[in-house]
């Protein structure tokens, strides 16, 4: 498939699981602890994470906005996770390079997955991204420092459940090979 | 020129990374207001529509339970109906007439300052710090900005963003809004949400000296501009003294369930113009 058509899909995917059925998933890791904070998981930043290698800074920076709008428009947070979107966007290229072995213009063609990069360094490279990405989102939403226990639990749980989903959702749309022959 | 130039195309991603936060920081900052940011809400089109169609699939699933609660809505209202009927000598009232033909006794009828429509919510949150909901009615139907809505039981929100189909409520769930509340006692108050937990609100400004039991009702006071007097809010839990200011915190299960909203009401206070005239009026002097 063309690989534009292929990330536009992507994008409308991701973008409606994320607005019509994580949204709605709130979770709360036990039950009585007061105060325990409540979260959702958000697996929206994957889109922006599987570009292709290619893909420069600013069109990064541009499918990052699109991307943190579009979340925006459906969870009435105008700008914030757009802002904490087009930030992940900027520092992906030197999170990749310093990852990877080469150069990134040797990987043309490609996009990270866990099958061009291997496991590990996948996880590193987007456990590092959505834990920035949790940590900003939430300190814009909760505006307020004395609170940075909360903060940092809420953080810290969120990234763990979204990585998971993350995970899931590696399996079950990454294309084995043995699938195919 | 040259050099300029040159400047703008090796910094060129740093300077539209800095431009898009600004253009973020922008949407972030009008969001806080009041007023809000029409454009990137639950109430445009496109977003409205998904909505739309993803609740006329959902819809289905909540029926029993809808069905449950409008019964238990219907009696209560027939039981006030029936209250009402025998009370005719209301103090504030406008006009005096016979209700019906045969009536011997002179009812009053008191004109309504409140409209109500019925709405479906389409879209809902719990988790947020600022928590919205969608409803399927817009201006198109009458609603517009800063309307109360209620539920079957109690109060959910006020309406914030308005497009022809679709508006968005800014649930009690939030930290921006404030909602004068009383007890059951006729002391007040205002009832907060603090974030954590969507089922438990907190009224704050009472006085130490004002006894609480558990269990009490808290209702929305007669102070409020947007909210009509006397709709449920939920009921207390428990209480805490603060030392400093010698007040204490109340918290209350509040009665709507908020992560089951199927109808609302949108409720049009006539008078709300008026009354906002004639206070902004007296501020300015």
């Amino acid at each position: 498939m063309n690989v534009y058509l292929k990330n536009i899909f992507r994008f409308v995917i991701i973008v409606l699981l994320q607005a019509l059925i994580l949204n709605k998933v709130t979770l709360r890791w036990w039950n009585e602890p007061s105060g325990f904070p409540v979260f959702i998981p958000h697996i929206y930043p994957l889109f922006l994470l599987l570009l292709p290698f290619e893909v420069p800074v600013w069109g990064l920076l541009i499918c990052g906005f699109a991307l943190g709008i579009s979340i925006d428009a459906f969870s009435n947070t105008a700008g914030m996770h757009a802002c904490a979107t087009v930030l992940i966007a900027y520092l992906r290229t030197n999170v990749l390079s310093a990852l990877l072995p080469r150069n990134l213009s040797e990987y043309s063609g490609l996009q990270p997955s866990t099958k061009s990069m291997g496991w590990m360094p996948f996880l590193v490279y987007s456990g590092f991204l959505i834990i920035l990405h949790h940590l900003v989102f939430f300190s814009i939403e909760l505006w307020n420092i004395s609170n940075i226990g909360h903060l940092m639990l809420k953080t810290g749980a969120s990234t763990l459940t979204s990585m998971l989903f993350i995970i899931v959702y590696l399996l079950l749309f990454t294309r084995q090979d043995s699938a195919r022959s | 020129m040259r050099n300029f130039i040159l400047f703008i195309r090796r910094f060129f991603n740093l300077i539209l990374f800095l431009a898009l936060e600004v253009v973020c920081i922008v949407f972030i900052q009008q969001t806080s207001t009041l007023q809000g940011n029409d454009i990137v809400s639950s109430a445009n089109a496109v977003s409205g529509l998904v909505y739309k169609k993803q609740n006329d699939v959902v819809y289905y699933f909540g029926l029993r339970k809808m069905n449950d609660s409008l019964l238990s809505e219907n009696a209560r209202l027939r039981q006030m109906v029936e209250q009402y009927k025998s009370v005719d000598t209301l103090t504030d009232s406008f006009v005096s007439t016979r209700t019906t033909i045969g009536d011997t006794a002179r009812h009053i009828v008191r004109f309504s300052d409140y409209i109500y429509r019925t709405a479906r919510v389409i879209n809902n949150s719990t988790n947020a710090t600022d928590n919205y909901i969608t409803i399927n009615r817009g201006s198109a139907h009458g609603i517009s900005k800063n309307m109360a809505v209620l539920s079957g039981i109690g109060v959910v929100g006020r309406v914030e963003h308005v497009s022809a189909n679709f508006a968005s409520i800014l649930s009690v769930l939030s930290a921006k809004q404030k909602v004068s509340a009383r007890l059951k006692n006729g002391a007040n108050g205002f009832v907060v949400w603090d974030g954590k937990n969507p089922r438990v609100l907190t009224m704050i400004d009472v006085p130490q000296q004002v006894a609480v039991k558990k269990g009490d009702s808290v209702f929305t006071s007669n102070y409020s501009l947007y909210f009509p007097p006397d709709a449920l809010i939920g009921t207390v839990i428990k209480t805490e003294q603060v030392k400093k200011n010698a007040m204490q915190h109340i918290y209350i299960r509040s009665s709507t369930d908020f992560n089951n909203l199927q109808y609302v009401y949108v409720v049009e206070n006539k008078m709300t113009t008026e009354k906002k005239m004639l206070e902004d009026s007296t501020l300015k002097k």
